[in-house]
């Protein structure tokens, strides 16, 4: 059984479509992201996940129960990190992972999840004196407490910085060992990249892509680029043949190639052996924030 | 266990952590509990030894006329106020979203929400009248305790119901407190919570109308000397009795959407 399958959903609000006829499936042990920017519906489509919202059409199953009917049964088995969520702040970690954990019937040891998040050091202190990393870590402690099968992790490292982003990562990523299904939404190409299975690409409301982070949008398919300056423009005519297409602005030569490695070689050989200087040599593949770009049509908006 | 024996203990438990949060949150604790018991001990101290003849040689201590209406008023500060501003609260920041995302049934929460807040007004009704009578010579009179506590029980669970209905109409929790001061200080001026002046007919009339006079009336009913029987005042009881259903129909729209999507 897969542990989330969606087919043809629908949501809207007034006139606005923010969800229109998405359709995938979770394995059960799988990290799934859904990836997309502001506004494309991500939010949307999870929040109908997890119970939160009520979907028009289409037909949803998480762990085989539909999210709809709000069951107690389905909040037994699923932990949730939303992307902003409050917390009774007058109280301490210990207290608030103990007075969440009696809500489930299997509950994680208080200790056991302090440990695992990283706060011994701030058991005993509230909520309200946590800084904003300490924050999500409490958050992912109490979505953790009842033993989940499947964890919803809406945007998980919004406003970290970066040393503390890996470190979530860290603990996503020792979450997956334990063999949880782990659904994840965020707007982070290297968060997607690092964590995920699989990756689905969500704009304006539709799916446009799913596939494994390599090979997502044909990446692995897509030709690299060999871009290197010769010292003078006249010396772009005597290059040697490789298979692709060579584009030349005067001094500055990019090779798309789907060859990389030959035609590197006949570059480099060619250099070497007539003494060219080949300046700012590289070869790049395209990266999944290019294929992400390209499948959300955000290309043209991106700074570059 | 049964799954309810199960349930009724997670209220048990809530309730234990509400009260944990509500002590803690100091300004919260000064405003609900605290100030009906400033306002006993202002009044006490300005009418200090003053007491009225009631005839056949008795006399009553002047701060048993305000001690009603401190006790109206508390029931009002720990139940709507502390429930409105409270609730408001815990919706903007996102804690009822979360709550609804775990097992914890809503009904079992709110429960816990409210025995919380009925653990305050208990207490805040055992320190005025402690204090009043003890040190202050509020005359509490046994005869009609039944209705004395009576009204204020039903006064309470009016209260309680209202302040968590109003939550809906509140834009977001920084206007919470002004939008439950708005709904209830004017109205203690005509309600006769504090004095009794001579009001034009319109505004006792719109008084009579709302909640806060007969809880104040059905208190004060049962601290006048004069009261025979058990001190139920029926009109009063039964104009909060209408009160509560309304507060109760507020409450349950409330809770069909209690979190912001």
């Amino acid at each position: 059984m897969n542990a989330i399958e969606v087919r043809d959903l629908h949501k809207s609000y007034g006139s606005l479509e923010a969800v229109s006829g998405v359709s995938f499936e979770v394995a059960m042990g799988e990290v799934f992201c859904l990836l997309g920017p502001n506004g494309a519906g991500k939010t949307t489509t999870v929040e109908i996940l997890e119970g939160y919202r009520t979907r028009e059409r289409g037909a949803v199953s998480v762990l085989g129960i539909d999210p709809a009917h709000g069951s107690r049964e389905l909040r037994e088995r699923i932990g949730i990190v939303l992307q902003s969520c409050g917390i009774q702040t007058s109280l301490t970690v210990a207290e608030l992972i103990e007075m969440y954990g009696r809500y489930y019937e299997h509950r994680r040891g208080v200790d056991e999840l302090i440990e695992m998040v990283e706060l011994d050091a701030k058991r005993d202190t509230r909520a309200s004196d946590l800084s904003g990393g300490q924050r999500r870590r409490l958050d992912l402690a109490l979505a953790l407490v009842g033993e989940p099968e499947l964890l919803f992790l809406d945007e998980p490292t919004t406003g970290f910085d970066p040393a503390a982003r890996r470190h979530a990562w860290s603990t996503i990523r020792a979450l997956c060992q334990l063999g949880k299904t782990v659904f994840l939404t965020t707007h982070f190409m290297d968060e997607a990249q690092t964590l995920a299975d699989r990756v689905a690409v969500m704009r304006a409301g539709a799916i446009v892509a799913v596939d494994t982070p390599r090979a997502l949008g044909g990446r692995e398919l897509r030709p690299s680029t060999i871009r290197f300056e010769l010292p003078d423009a006249k010396a772009a005519e005597q290059l040697p043949p490789v298979e692709g297409e060579v584009m030349a602005d005067g001094r500055s030569i990019a090779v798309r190639t789907h060859d990389t490695v030959r035609a590197t070689a006949a570059i480099t050989g060619w250099a070497l052996e007539r003494g060219i200087e080949l300046e700012h040599f590289s070869v790049t593949q395209p990266t999944l924030e290019d294929i992400y770009l390209e499948l959300t049509g955000e290309h043209e908006a991106a700074p570059a | 266990m049964s799954r309810l024996r199960r349930d009724l203990a997670l209220v048990g438990w809530q309730i234990l952590y509400e009260q944990r949060a509500f002590w803690r949150n100091r300004a919260g604790a000064f405003f609900v509990f605290l100030l009906p018991v400033i306002f006993l001990v202002l009044f006490s101290s300005i009418f200090q030894h003053q007491s009225i003849g009631i005839g056949g040689g008795r006399s009553i201590t002047y701060v048993t006329f305000f001690v009603p209406g401190i006790l109206a008023y508390g029931v009002i500060a720990t139940t709507f106020n502390n429930m409105a501003i409270g609730t408001a609260v815990l919706r903007d920041d996102g804690v009822l979203k979360r709550v609804a995302g775990t097992p914890l049934p809503a009904w079992a929460y709110i429960s816990a929400r409210i025995g919380s807040t009925i653990v305050v007004t208990a207490l805040m009704t055992v320190v005025v009248l402690l204090l009043g009578h003890y040190a202050y010579g509020a005359d509490v009179r046994t005869a009609t305790l039944p209705g004395l506590l009576v009204t204020l029980a039903l006064g309470a669970a009016t209260f309680t119901a209202l302040g968590i209905g109003i939550v809906r109409y509140v834009a977001n929790a920084e206007a919470a407190p002004a939008v439950a001061n708005a709904a209830i200080l004017p109205l203690t001026f005509i309600s006769g919570i504090w004095f009794h002046f001579k009001l034009p007919t319109v505004l006792s009339d719109i008084g009579k109308v709302f909640p806060i006079r007969p809880l104040a009336h059905g208190m004060q009913y049962a601290f006048n000397p004069f009261t025979r029987g058990a001190g139920f005042n029926s009109t009063d009881l039964l104009t909060l009795a209408i009160w509560l259903v309304v507060g109760l129909v507020a409450m349950a729209r409330f809770l069909r959407q209690p979190y912001r999507a």
